[in-house]
């Protein structure tokens, strides 16, 4: 049906899922993950037949709601990015004791380069650290293929597997062939005689990680035959994974000879130790090409029996991404001079906020009340989102940003250190991510912060999803104890300038945590309609709620 | 004996400009050609009115690697003067360029646009187009895309008829008059192309 259309990387384990019989895929947005959700969600909703599609409110959220499914016997699909696995990595490592029920699959896609990342860790390392499997793909197909072997694996083994991609292979594009879709089946509910695995209380879990550490020979064997060991001429050898193998194969096209190397192709880990040894056995000399952490050239160097070049010793740099040309001059291969390169001086040309976004408002609003109370100064601490960019010239009114929710912990923990004022700038869909746990803590602690939470409806910088906290963060807000006063609802608009300026510099004022809401749709998805449907059905209820008398308490 | 060429296109331009959907239109023609494809772009950030490209790759044998290295692209097809020179230096000595004149002015320090221009015209094979007029003839305001792909067609394997097939499925479900102001835009495009030396 669908045989020869393109798909991306991540789209294609999407796909693949849809066809291994998924029941549930779930998700947090996050580049260069998000399509690989979208693409399944879109196919589910096509063809339903019980099958969901569900963003989740963050990342541990979304594992733990593919562990349920799982639980509940079915097959099931997790995606987010590398970063998000650190906020799913409680869940993760601990679903590696617990095993799974039905066969879930972990998509994280890597950013090496931090193209659109804060750091460029390496999820291989956390695979290896819950002991669990990691298959990586080096092509489209691959991603499809390797997806539909997860699941099987994940049930073959009874442990979570993990589907690995970098940015590249992610919004790589190219025609994909596909096989039958599967019909959701389930496995029923996980047994009575096995519920105590799930139950990782000590004595449990003590016995779980036994039979987790003992299934490890067994994982090596499963997985042996994704792992190539090619024999060739000579004792130089290469040692290939991911986009370094894609790399290396398409070299080969070029320079026939390169197919004569010794090599060892890596598809999955944990790779069998006894593999390396024979591959180490028959070169002095190797080169590990793979994307991101030097992985594999950390084990094979740690080995001591021959020369490996690659990250660690500086044959490729140690940071950013692998490219092809970085192949060919490791290899001493020649390298094509082309056209020189443009001898003008060409200045960066950034990332910037759309014309008419919200967010712009807001940032000069928070600018001049600070100003008008004398604390031109001060440093706010920022969050992730398309906000983000405030941090550059010329606003530079962002001055910390770590990771998804740290605006509000860190404001605290500076408020309790005596910073004032302690401002903390969030976007609606981080506050629901990590925001709202924060907050709690500020309204125990009574920290003199200042929370601005820029409220543009959606997950903006992802592509506009529609944000969980939909027009309930003031809600949510009053929830978890902020006195009534301290909140206030506010429209980020150009005429709104000195009401919002007024709004703030109170909110600076008081002693203790307030918090602003600014809410205004984002352009982007004001432009696409994407609330459309939403806000219509919303104002008929609102409309139909009026005419009906209530009943009062 | 010869080694199976690999063929790279780069596309670029900035954020919101639509070059990851003109990649996609040469994908997909490129593989209804019959020939083994790849393409990789960039999301994200980047969209965000920054600078973007993305990356086509075609050949007579399956690929793997969606990079095009420095200096092997044989077609540079760009949506905005200063952003192709970015990318010269990807094209092989005798590569070719298309590039649009308009520029995108709302960054910081853009050089004078005499210099962008001058810097371009230097480049051997480079053909500056001004999309700006060919729209305004064409009553069209957003053509500028095409055209650079209908002159660019002209450096590519693909059949005009199936280009024309592309285009017109991709615009499709915009309506009928979207879809035919396009395949004009494209053709006007085609026309820009010097007359071949030989047949």
């Amino acid at each position: 049906m669908m045989d020869g259309t393109l798909a991306l990387g991540v789209e294609a384990v999407g796909c693949a899922a849809f066809d291994a019989g998924i029941k549930g895929a779930f998700g947090y947005p996050g580049t260069p993950s998000t399509e690989g959700f979208e693409f399944v969600e879109a196919m589910i909703r096509a063809e339903p037949e019980g099958r969901v599609a569900q963003w989740a409110a963050n990342e541990k959220v979304a594992y733990d709601l593919a562990l349920g499914v799982s639980y509940a016997g079915h097959r099931t699909l997790v995606t987010m990015k590398h970063v998000g696995l650190n906020v799913a990595l409680d869940a993760y490592a601990n679903s590696a004791l617990t095993g799974v029920r039905g066969g879930l699959v972990l998509l994280v896609a890597d950013d090496p380069g931090m193209h659109s990342s804060q750091n460029e860790q390496d999820s291989r390392r956390l695979a290896e650290f819950a002991w669990l499997p990691c298959l990586e793909p080096s092509t489209v197909q691959e991603c499809y293929d390797f997806t539909l072997r997860s699941f099987e694996l994940s049930e073959a083994l009874g442990v979570p597997v993990m589907v690995r991609l970098v940015t590249r292979l992610a919004h790589c594009r190219a025609a994909l062939t596909r096989q039958p879709t599967l019909a959701p089946a389930g496995l029923g509910v996980v047994p009575r005689e096995r519920v105590q695995d799930w139950v990782l209380i000590p004595s449990n879990a003590r016995h779980r990680y036994v039979e987790l550490l003992a299934k490890q020979p067994r994982m090596l064997q499963e997985l042996r035959a994704m792992n190539t060991l090619v024999a060739g001429t000579g004792r130089r050898g290469v040692v290939v994974a991911g986009m370094g193998r894609a790399y290396f194969q398409q070299l080969t096209l070029e320079h026939p000879a390169l197919a004569a190397l010794p090599r060892l192709e890596i598809a999955a880990y944990p790779v069998d130790p006894a593999l390396e040894a024979a591959f180490l056995m028959g070169v002095d000399e190797a080169f590990v090409f793979e994307e991101d952490y030097p992985v594999l050239e950390a084990r094979l160097g740690l080995r001591g029996t021959c020369q490996v070049h690659g990250r660690l010793d500086g044959t490729i740099p140690r940071t950013g991404e692998l490219t092809p040309r970085q192949l060919k001059e490791a290899l001493a291969l020649e390298t094509e001079a082309g056209k020189a390169p443009s001898s003008l001086d060409l200045p960066v040309r950034a990332p910037r906020f759309c014309d008419g976004c919200g967010h712009l408002d807001a940032f000069e609003a928070l600018q001049e009340a600070l100003k008008n109370l004398g604390h031109a100064e001060a440093r706010v601490f920022g969050d992730i989102g398309c906000y983000t960019l405030a941090a550059q010239e010329p606003l530079s009114a962002l001055h910390a940003v770590v990771e998804m929710g740290a605006s509000i912990s860190m404001a605290v923990g500076a408020a309790l250190a005596d910073q004032t004022p302690a401002v903390a700038v969030i976007g609606d869909s981080t506050f629901g991510h990590s925001g709202l746990p924060a907050l709690l803590t500020a309204v125990d602690a009574g920290a003199n912060i200042t929370v601005l939470i820029l409220d543009n409806r959606v997950v903006g910088m992802t592509g506009q999803q529609p944000s969980q906290a939909l027009d309930q963060v003031e809600r949510m807000v009053l929830g978890l104890g902020v006195p009534e006063a301290q909140v206030q609802v506010l429209a980020p608009l150009p005429k709104q300038h000195m009401v919002n300026v007024r709004a703030v510099e109170e909110a600076l004022r008081h002693p203790g945590p307030s918090v602003l809401v600014f809410r205004r749709e984002c352009i982007q998805s004001l432009r696409r309609g994407v609330l459309k449907a939403h806000d219509r059905e919303e104002k008929a209820r609102l409309e139909q709620a009026c005419c009906t008398p209530e009943v009062q308490p | 004996m010869s080694e199976p060429r690999v063929h790279g296109i780069v596309l670029c331009g900035v954020g919101g400009q639509g070059v990851l959907s003109l990649a996609q239109i040469v994908l997909e023609a490129l593989r209804r050609t019959g020939l083994y494809t790849l393409q990789s772009e960039i999301h994200g950030m980047s969209q965000r009115g920054g600078s973007v490209h993305a990356q086509v790759c075609y050949a007579e044998v399956p690929l793997s690697s969606p990079i095009i290295d420095e200096g092997s692209a044989e077609l540079l097809i760009a949506l905005e003067p200063l952003e192709a020179l970015r990318y010269v230096a990807m094209l092989r000595v005798n590569g070719h360029l298309v590039v649009s004149e308009e520029p995108q002015l709302d960054m910081d320090g853009y050089p004078p646009l005499a210099d962008v221009y001058g810097a371009l015209k230097a480049v051997r094979g480079a053909q500056l187009v001004d999309t700006e007029d060919l729209a305004r003839r064409l009553h069209h305001r957003q053509a500028g895309g095409m055209v650079l792909l209908g002159l660019a067609s002209t450096f590519l394997p693909v059949p005009n008829s199936t280009w024309r097939e592309v285009i017109a499925q991709r615009f499709e479900p915009k309506g009928s008059l979207i879809t035919k102001r396009n395949l004009e835009a494209f053709e006007a495009g085609r026309g820009l192309a010097p007359a071949k030396t030989e047949a």
